[in-house]
């Protein structure tokens, strides 16, 4: 049996389409959704369906623009790219994370050294 | 900011392009789909097996639709498209219910639109002048005598020492003839401060407004035009404006046209008409005019941040200073009074209209409780429907979102109807509308009063709505799912008979108020109002042209029309008077009075209005001697110093009322600007003739003969037998005959005079009555339908009974008892009620007390006597249920 996966924490979908947009450049949903399963090497677990939903949203709020496009294999798909205000939520947003990170990682290290 | 974007995207999504954002989706997740299968086959999978591995991946293809849709759009929007939908579908699949519950609703809101137009119009909306709410009127006050007009010197004193008003204007409505090249016209003059135009207009609509150097003596005479007049004598030319135009004799030159909207909205009793034809600056420097003569009506502008109240306290301080300054304004015991104009021309109609607003509101809950009552019936035939959803996983939230949706679509169409109705209604209120409503100009239906309309709709679909669909929804699934629809009556007919009692309550009070209102009425028609305007004709002559100017020669004009009108055949007697009673169109003369040699401080104290008539005046309108005699020729002539009063200021001065051959000190050889004062003998007491109101003596009455006080306006009153439209062709020949350069205008029946009083109360009787009898209605078919709906619900228990041998007249008791106690328990909350709520109503009654006993028990025994006939139907067809039908029924 595979070790129980980590289910995606709803906002924090938000931040790794918006950091994969940002790594890879224009990329159609399914891109999307296998990039994020290998970078975290199938660590956690994407409910591909909640994927585009979260695209949606993105987009309505001016941070990804949609382009339909053709992909590699010649098939007809809609492809994300990071937009201007998209680059820089992903920058707050990195940064929050990364204060929560860090002090959430103190409360732990405190609590052990106890 | 990015939020906000996404409110537009969604709202954005709700409304446009549905199917191609649909088809995107769909062909977004087919592409995913496919290139997620094709790299499977390429790592080796069957094509069938790479499609299913797939769609696993994905997970849920329909839910991430239904979630990505309701990203995409409004939920809350959609759900309610949805219910709309459905709700639309019932209504249209139970017409009858629908049918008679819009036209409840439509009826009910209806009646609020058109009320709504009217308080709106005349209690809300402000005048159409700039800065209205900073305008304020300015009383004079002398002695115990209020709302008086101000003196020359007053209005000067106040526009000079003011620190709190911007500015003050006054007006006096005058009347005039235009001559020239046209044919005479009589016209009504307003003489205004040159500021005063500007004060209640933004511009006008050709050239200018007054300039400060046009009033006063010498000045150039300016004249500025009504619209009306503008358009009718001048055929609405623009080149109106620098040319001459003929008055009384003299030349004005044309400096402006006021806008066609423009109307004077000052109080009633103010003797400022709404419509002026033409205004004319003050000829005379008002501060040098004697302070004993009060004429000008004040308006003033207080200065932003300036409460009434300091307005007020700056004004007695005024008058203080003028009481010093000026020994008239010291033996007057001049006050000012400042009271906002707008609350000051509405005070009349206030408590009306207030009430009649709350009337309606009752109608409306009335007609909202029988809507309810509808729903209940229909929720219980939905009630498996509601069941079903439930079972299937709705939650209850839900089905009462759903079913509120419903009785708001309900009363929203209803609405619709209601503003038809309304409109229609609005037409028939202006028709009936009091004088004073009609001096604030145009009523209509407006957007206010559509959001009126829509927030009530709104609110009575919640409000009609909410019981039956707690109620629908309070299920025990598994009993009413065995029950199959089948119901228990008792807890549902409780709310029911709470909704009758409710309906019954308010429907009491409504007729209670109706009942007042029409003993009101019909006490103002037994009024005696010291004179018989039936058959009596009545018109204005004004001599006022240079030809007048003496007193002689006004004397004998008047004389001689008077005696070759009585000369026309039919006709039967003549009188000549300076002001007809009721007649708004003239400023009022009053003053005051004492018995000559009464103390110092009994002088002052009361006036009486003052009359100047040629003798015959009496006898024309059929008004009674109490004592002495009537004027004649003799008196006229030799310009004798007599004078007739009435019964009021008989009694007033001397307490046993025996005034002929007394001498009484009043104000006599009157002409525009002049007059003197002094003991003046009696000759004869009258009756008094109601002249302001028909119920309250408003001020006693002096008649002088005209001699004593010319007066260039003069009304005469003609009794005939004939009709108007036979007599006013030969009456006009007469005048024509003396003076073809003078019309007669205000050609009216007295009755009309007398009518127009009327009309504040015929308008809250036929309203109340109205509402009365639409409350009546509804809460009949309330009661109706509870009862036979019970009756209905329970054949199968009735015919149990019968069968089991109960008696078919205990039955009808039974039936007749049941429906009867909600509308007794509602007698009873009315009652109790209408004790909070007539006294509220006491100021606009008359000739009936507002607890009257009669009133009462007639309002109630009629009520109930029409509940009990909304109980016999269904209770004689309880009697009638065959017991055989009634087992197998259901």
């Amino acid at each position: 049996m595979t070790p129980p996966r980590g289910e995606v924490l709803q906002g924090t979908l938000d931040l790794i389409v918006l950091k994969t947009l940002d790594a890879m450049g224009p990329l159609h949903g399914y891109g999307i959704a296998m990039r994020i399963q290998q970078v975290s090497e199938d660590l956690m677990k994407l409910n591909q369906g909640t994927l585009y939903p979260a695209l949606l949203r993105l987009e309505q709020r001016g941070w990804i623009s949609s382009k339909w496009g053709v992909s590699e294999n010649n098939r007809k798909a809609k492809y994300y790219t990071l937009t201007k205000s998209g680059r820089k939520q992903l920058v707050a947003e990195t940064e929050s994370w990364e204060r929560m990170a860090s002090v959430i990682g103190r409360l732990i290290a405190g609590a052990e050294g106890n | 900011m990015s939020s906000l974007r996404e409110t537009f995207a969604r709202v954005a999504g709700f409304f446009w392009r549905r199917r191609m954002l649909e088809e995107n989706l769909e062909a977004e997740l087919r592409a995913h789909l496919a290139l997620a299968a094709e790299e499977k086959v390429r790592a080796g999978m069957s094509p069938e097996e790479a499609r299913l591995a797939a769609r696993r991946d994905f997970g849920g293809l329909e839910q991430a639709k239904e979630r990505y849709r309701e990203q995409r759009g409004l939920p809350f929007a959609d759900t309610l498209v949805n219910d709309l939908r459905y709700g639309f579908r019932m209504l249209r699949k139970a017409r009858g219910f629908t049918f008679v519950a819009i036209l409840t609703l439509a009826i009910g809101i209806g009646a609020n639109t058109a009320i709504f137009s009217v308080v709106h119009a005349v209690l809300l909306a402000p005048f159409p002048y700039p800065n209205a709410e900073r305008l304020a009127i300015v009383w004079s006050v002398y002695g115990l005598e209020g709302r008086a007009p101000a003196a020359g010197p007053e209005l000067a004193y106040l526009q000079e020492r003011s620190k709190l008003f911007e500015e003050f204007g006054g007006i006096w409505a005058q009347s005039g003839a235009l001559t020239g090249e046209r044919e005479p016209e009589q016209v009504k003059v307003g003489q205004v401060t040159w500021n005063f135009l500007s004060m209640l207009s933004a511009k006008p609509q050709l050239g200018r407004f007054f300039r400060a150097e046009e009033q006063g003596f010498s000045a150039a005479r300016s004249m500025i035009l009504s619209d009306a007049l503008w358009r009718r004598r001048f055929g609405g030319d623009t080149q109106v404006i620098g040319k001459p135009v003929r008055m009384n004799g003299n030349s004005f030159t044309v400096v402006g046209v006021m806008p066609a909207d423009f109307r004077i909205i000052f109080p009633e009793g103010s003797s400022v008409p709404p419509e002026m034809d033409v205004y004319i600056p003050f000829p005379a420097d008002l501060a040098k005019q004697p302070a004993d003569q009060g004429y000008i009506r004040v308006v003033g502008r207080l200065k932003r941040g300036v409460t009434p109240q300091q307005a007020q306290s700056e004004a007695d301080e005024m008058a203080s200073h003028m009481r010093k300054q000026f020994p008239a304004f010291a033996e007057q015991e001049l006050k000012l009074q400042v009271v906002p104009l707008h609350g000051d021309v509405v005070r009349n109609l206030r408590p009306a209209l207030l009430a009649l607003f709350s009337g309606v509101g009752f109608v409306l809950v009335i007609a909202c409780a029988n809507v309810a009552n509808l729903l209940l019936s229909r929720a219980s035939q939905r009630q498996r429907e509601v069941t079903l959803r439930i079972a299937m996983g709705a939650t209850r939230g839900r089905v009462i979102r759903q079913l509120l949706t419903e009785s708001v679509l309900l009363s929203c169409i209803g609405g619709a109807a209601a503003v038809l109705m309304g409109s229609w209604a609005l037409k028939l209120l202006l028709a009936l509308r009091p004088q004073e409503v009609e001096r604030l100009g145009t009523i209509e239906l407006d957007f206010t009063a559509f959001g009126f309309t829509l927030a009530l709709s709104v609110i009575a679909g919640i409000l009609c709505g909410i019981a039956p669909a707690l109620r629908a929804t309070r299920v025990n699934l598994v009993e009413s799912l065995k029950e199959g629809g089948r119901n228990v009556a008792g807890a549902r007919r409780d709310s029911r008979s709470v909704l009758i009692v409710c309906e019954v309550a308010l429907g009491f009070v409504l007729l209670i108020g109706a009942g007042l209102m029409m003993q009101t009425f019909a006490g103002l028609l037994r009024v005696n109002p010291g004179f018989t305007a039936d058959g009596l004709l009545t018109f204005h002559v004004s001599a006022a042209s240079r030809k007048y100017e003496t007193p002689e020669a006004a004397t004998d004009f008047f004389r001689k029309l008077q005696k070759n009108v009585a000369a026309v055949p039919e006709v039967e007697s003549v009188g000549v008077v300076s002001h007809l009673p009721f007649d708004e169109s003239l400023p009022n003369w009053y003053s005051y009075y004492w018995a000559e040699g009464a103390p110092k401080q009994e002088q002052n104290t009361v006036m009486a209005d003052h009359r100047s008539v040629f003798p015959g005046y009496f006898k024309s309108i059929g008004a009674s001697f109490v004592a002495g005699r009537d004027f004649d020729d003799y008196d006229i002539k030799e310009g004798r110093e007599v004078v007739i009063v009435d019964e009021v200021v008989a009694e007033r001065a001397w307490s046993n009322g025996l005034a002929v051959g007394r001498k009484l000190n009043i104000e006599h050889k009157v002409s525009t600007f002049e007059s003197g004062r002094g003991g003046v003998e009696v000759i004869g007491v009258v009756k008094h003739v109601q002249s302001h109101s028909l119920t309250d003596r408003v001020r006693g009455q002096v008649y002088l003969p005209y001699p004593q006080a010319v007066r260039p306006h003069m009304s005469l009153t003609v009794r005939s037998k004939a009709a108007p439209e036979t007599l006013v062709p030969l009456l006009q020949a007469e005048v024509a005959k003396l003076d073809k350069d003078l019309p007669i205008y205000n050609v009216q029946p007295m009755s009309a005079y007398v009518e127009k009083a009327r009309r504040e109360a015929r308008f809250t009787t036929t309203l109340s009555g109205a509402l009365a009898l639409i409350a009546l209605l509804l809460a009949c078919t309330g009661i109706y339908g509870v009862t036979s709906y019970s009756v209905q619900r329970r054949t199968n228990e009735l015919g149990t009974r019968i069968a089991l041998g109960a008696q078919r007249s205990d039955i009808f008791a039974m039936v007749l008892r049941e429906g009867m106690w909600p509308v007794a328990a509602g007698l009873t909350v009315g009652l109790a009620l209408s004790f909070a709520l007539t006294p509220l109503i006491a100021g606009l009654l008359f000739g009936v007390r507002a607890s009257d006993p009669l009133t009462l028990a007639g309002s109630g025994i009629f009520l109930g006597t029409v509940g009990l006939l909304a109980c016999y139907l269904p209770a004689r067809r309880a009697v009638r249920v065959d017991p055989l039908v009634a087992l197998r029924y259901e």
